[in-house]
């Protein structure tokens, strides 16, 4: 079949195409789910099939089907063409890309266990102990889950670019949800949405220490619903490492993306503050803050050899002593810039175009223990584990709540507060960054869930990150 | 499309074969092509054929569920036994009694030839008229017009055998100058309905009415919802409270809470699966038929949606409402309805008096307190000052966070037009519904 599929992209570019690829993809998928002694559900699923990207007189086209045969490629290929040819007949706008090395290789993440090698009665155990862990009088729901997810890609173009790459992700979580009926608490671990993911094998699972952590848990739960609630008004805020990922994640990895600086994504989820004026120019942050693009990091959810356009997987600043020096780029987008792809194209299956996707975007560690930053905050709010999510269409006003807070006072975690929420606007909150915490409590968090496009795509991404300060942030919210 | 006879042919055929007490198979397919543009040139320009088939078997009470995308024979026995693999090691689901039996589905025209066969030379031809009107008005357009169609069947060893053919076109567009936006969607199973220069002059005049907004005080104001900004609370309000999943669980902000009043008597919130002023679909996810489900009647708490496992638990009919079997949201409304009432636009921004009015909202979060349905969010394309009952100036876009109970509670005037709007169901629902006035909105920030 690979013979076959070769062969088509060497008749389209017969036919004329300025650039054509191929993207066959198998996945399979495992997820467990425990809830209160019970399996909620275990489900597997596999889904094959393959796209045809067409980029003909600068307008593109893209074909896909579940149907692998001889005859489906050539009626692929063919609609990819006629599509791109209604495309070029609406726009004036023709799409070049940058240069890039037809690159022939295979590569694939490691891991020590394979995952799906596991038996399901070893995975379902581990997961009742936990849940098991959890319960209690206040206790309502306690849910544990594991999620495995292996995906065969084979790349081809016609440039002559031929790669096989297998990404093997695993990941899992728990958490316990406390009711008085009046008012419901949550709390996970290690993270909430399902907790944390990585491009590693079932030796992740294992390590992440599910069972040691569940009657913690179940105890802070349960403790929130007595708890004060979050005080109002500006403080000195400490945020985790899982909640300061996703804080990364909404007001620099999204609004870094270039093809959403562009426009393409203005009718969905927004523009970018971050317009092409200001690079290398704007005082993103302040100068402890460097962010990085590292598909090349072990271990990562946005770890690759190579993105979904066949560019070999990079590491790059886009905030550098708190400047902002880079987009997240492609080809096409590239070619605008007048540079090289840094190689963040990927498509969430065989049936959608690549997009620009956060990679793993990283808040480089800086020189403090999470203990000696506690002890020399004042007075201020350290917060854990995100909760809700909201940042405006351009990524500048966000609001965040996280599960829990800690109150802290001279230089000491005083008492447990519940329901916090932390408002700004981008750059000034992360100018406001004075100190960051150091490789000891840096860890990669796996997002697996980040959506975009239309037709949605959902992408597996990821943030390094340890915890860090901002001074005098808004929290809580006047009603 | 692959067609009713076939797919109940090759899965009554798979299902004969399986080693279990009972087994179900779910087959989605769809045919789907969308084209994308932004600046008023194309950008992305798709199209895809796909199909999924899950298995769920029950052996005894032991549950295992496996799902492929290939109609493959071969490839769907192994599907097949995988989910018998999977139920063998599992461990007992207590309130799985039995899969559905046949039930009695109405008729309902859910497919349309023109919507299913549009091809992507009409999409090109019918942004093209877009981007026109809109160059025409120094403006840029961006946005997506989707067309397509797809099939749903649902079987299972008890005879239960369900088909519905279904065709869909959502076009979203936001129309921009250097300092304003204004939106218009349009989500329909006949795109023949889609009045294209219409629906692109909604959204040049608010592009071009919210031109130079200014800054307002973030506080309380009255508002007056426009349908988007409405769909937008109501996809959250079901996510949060109006499925068996969150209220069995306690944090629904309608668990324990049957029977009082904890919304304005204007408000009623239901769920119609069969009503075709939606997107229809009148079966769910286990070949149940959808029942109307009333959430909230005049203001008074009433109940939520049930598959068969949630209604179990609580000794209850399945209502309709089950998601397929990967899914984790328990069951959900898909086809969601708030009442109409009698206001008129002009009528509804004179008696709003002095307030705000919003088009939409952007990046709503309904998890902040699920109990008090507090909601966060930012208004987006098209927000203005409304003074005297006569909109005054543009505003640049606010923040709110406000309880959903307590804004119902506030409304005051629900609009008699109502409309549909997309939501991520947008292939098998849509929540239908009218412009709202509420008194006393609190908006907590400002963006810059």
């Amino acid at each position: 079949m690979k013979d076959l599929m070769k062969e088509c992209l060497v008749k389209l570019k017969r036919k004329g195409v300025d650039y054509a690829d191929l993207r066959k993809v198998e996945s399979h998928s495992q997820r467990i789910g425990v809830k209160n002694g019970e399996v909620e559900g275990i489900s597997y699923s596999q889904n094959s099939g393959f796209g045809i990207r067409v980029l003909k007189d600068g307008a593109w086209g893209f074909s896909s089907s579940a149907v692998i045969s001889p005859e489906e490629v050539e009626r692929v290929a063919s609609e990819a063409l006629r599509i791109a040819s209604a495309s070029a007949s609406v726009s004036k706008k023709r799409s070049k890309l940058s240069e890039e090395e037809p690159w022939v290789d295979s590569y694939q993440t490691n891991y020590l266990e394979d995952p799906f090698a596991v038996p399901l009665e070893e995975k379902i155990e581990l997961l009742m102990k936990a849940v098991e862990a959890m319960r209690g009088d206040k206790i309502k729901v306690a849910v544990g889950s594991l999620t495995f997810h292996r995906e065969r890609k084979l790349f081809l173009n016609t440039e002559g670019a031929e790669i096989e790459q297998t990404i093997t992700h695993s990941g899992g979580g728990i958490s316990a949800t406390a009711s008085d009926g009046q008012q419901a608490q949550r709390r996970s671990y290690p993270n909430s949405a399902g907790g944390d993911f990585a491009s590693k094998g079932y030796e992740f699972i294992r390590e992440m220490g599910l069972i040691e952590n569940a009657e913690r848990i179940r105890d802070e739960a349960a403790a929130l619903l007595s708890a004060p609630e979050c005080p109002q008004g500006e403080v000195d805020l400490i945020l985790d490492g899982s909640q300061l990922a996703l804080q990364v994640h909404e007001s620099c990895g999204h609004p870094t993306e270039l093809d959403r600086v562009l426009g393409t994504e203005i009718s969905y989820a927004g523009g970018s503050f971050l317009s092409l004026d200001k690079l290398n120019k704007f005082q993103y942050g302040s100068n402890l803050v460097d962010i990085t693009a590292d598909a090349t990091l072990e271990g990562g959810l946005g770890t690759f050899g190579y993105d979904d356009e066949g560019v070999k997987a990079q590491r790059t600043y886009l905030v550098r002593r708190g400047v902002f020096v880079g987009y997240l780029t492609s080809r096409e987008t590239g070619f605008f810039l007048g540079q090289r792809s840094n190689g963040t194209m990927r498509a969430d299956g065989w049936n959608r175009i690549p997009l620009i996707r956060m990679t793993n975007i990283n808040l480089e560690p800086g020189e403090w223990s999470l203990e000696d930053l506690i002890a020399d905050t004042k007075e201020g709010i350290y917060l854990e584990t995100n909760k809700s999510w909201s940042i405006d269409d351009q990524r500048l006003n966000f609001q965040f709540g996280t599960e829990i807070g800690w109150e802290i006072k001279r230089g000491k975690k005083v008492r447990m507060v519940k329901n916090p929420v932390y408002t700004g606007i981008t750059p000034q909150f992360w100018r406001s960054c004075d100190a960051i915490c150091n490789r000891d409590s840096w860890h990669i968090w796996g997002v697996p869930n980040c959506g975009k496009g239309e037709p949605s795509q959902i992408m597996r991404v990821a943030h390094g990150t340890a915890p860090a300060r901002f001074r005098k942030v808004k929290v809580g919210v006047k009603r | 499309m692959i067609g009713k006879e076939r797919i109940f042919e090759t899965l009554q055929e798979i299902l004969a074969s399986a080693q279990a007490d009972q087994t179900e198979a779910i087959f989605i397919g769809s045919q789907r092509g969308l084209t994308r543009f932004t600046n008023n040139s194309v950008h992305q320009n798709v199209a895809e054929r796909d199909t999924d088939v899950t298995f769920r078997v029950a052996l005894g009470k032991k549950i295992g569920v496996a799902s492929t995308n290939s109609l493959n024979k071969e490839e769907l026995r192994e599907a097949l036994k995988e989910a018998v693999e999977i139920a063998k090691h599992q461990v007992e689901t207590p309130h799985f009694s039995s899969l559905p039996s046949p039930g009695e589905y109405k008729e309902v025209n859910t497919f349309f030839e023109e919507t299913a066969n549009f091809t992507p030379e009409q999409r090109a031809e019918m942004v093209r008229k877009v981007f026109d009107k809109v160059e025409a008005q120094g403006l840029t357009v961006a946005g997506a017009l989707s067309t397509g169609c797809g099939e749903i069947a649902v079987l299972n060893s008890l005879g239960l055998a369900a088909y519905q053919p279904l065709s869909a076109a959502t076009l979203r567009m936001v129309v921009s100058s250097a300092d304003s936006s204004g939106y218009a969607d349009f989500l329909c199973r006949d795109i023949g309905t889609l009045d294209i220069d219409g629906l692109a002059e909604v959204a040049i005049k608010k592009c071009l009415e919210s031109r130079h907004p200014r800054a307002l005080k973030e506080g309380r104001y009255d508002v007056l919802l426009e349908p988007p900004a409405v769909g937008e609370l109501m996809e959250w309000m079901s996510m949060i409270g109006f499925g068996a999943k969150s209220f069995q669980e306690e944090t629904s902000f309608l668990s324990g809470r049957l029977g009082e009043k904890i919304m304005s008597e204007k408000v009623t919130i239901y769920d119609d699966g069969n009503d075709p002023a939606g997107v229809a679909m009148p079966f769910d996810f286990e070949g149940v038929p959808k029942q109307r489900v009333f959430f909230v009647k005049e203001g008074i708490a009433q109940g939520v949606v049930y598959d068969s496992v949630t209604g179990n638990r609580e000794g209850k009919p399945s209502t309709g409402h089950a998601l397929p079997p990967s899914s984790r949201s328990g069951p959900m409304p898909l086809n969601l309805f708030v009442k109409s009432g009698d206001g008129r636009e002009e009528e509804m921004i004179a008696s709003l008096g002095r307030g705000i009015l919003v088009t939409r909202f952007h990046y709503v979060n309904g998890l902040l307190n699920t109990k008090e349905a507090l909601f966060t969010g930012m208004t987006r394309d098209g927000t203005f000052f409304v003074e005297d009952g006569k909109v005054k100036y543009p505003i640049e876009n606010l923040r709110f966070t406000e309880s959903m109970l307590k804004a119902f509670s506030n409304v005051e005037v629900v609009s008699k037009e109502r409309k549909a709007i997309n939501a991520w169901w947008e292939e098998v629902g849509a929540a239908v519904v009218p412009a709202l006035l509420i008194r006393d909105f609190n908006f907590s920030g400002k963006t810059e």
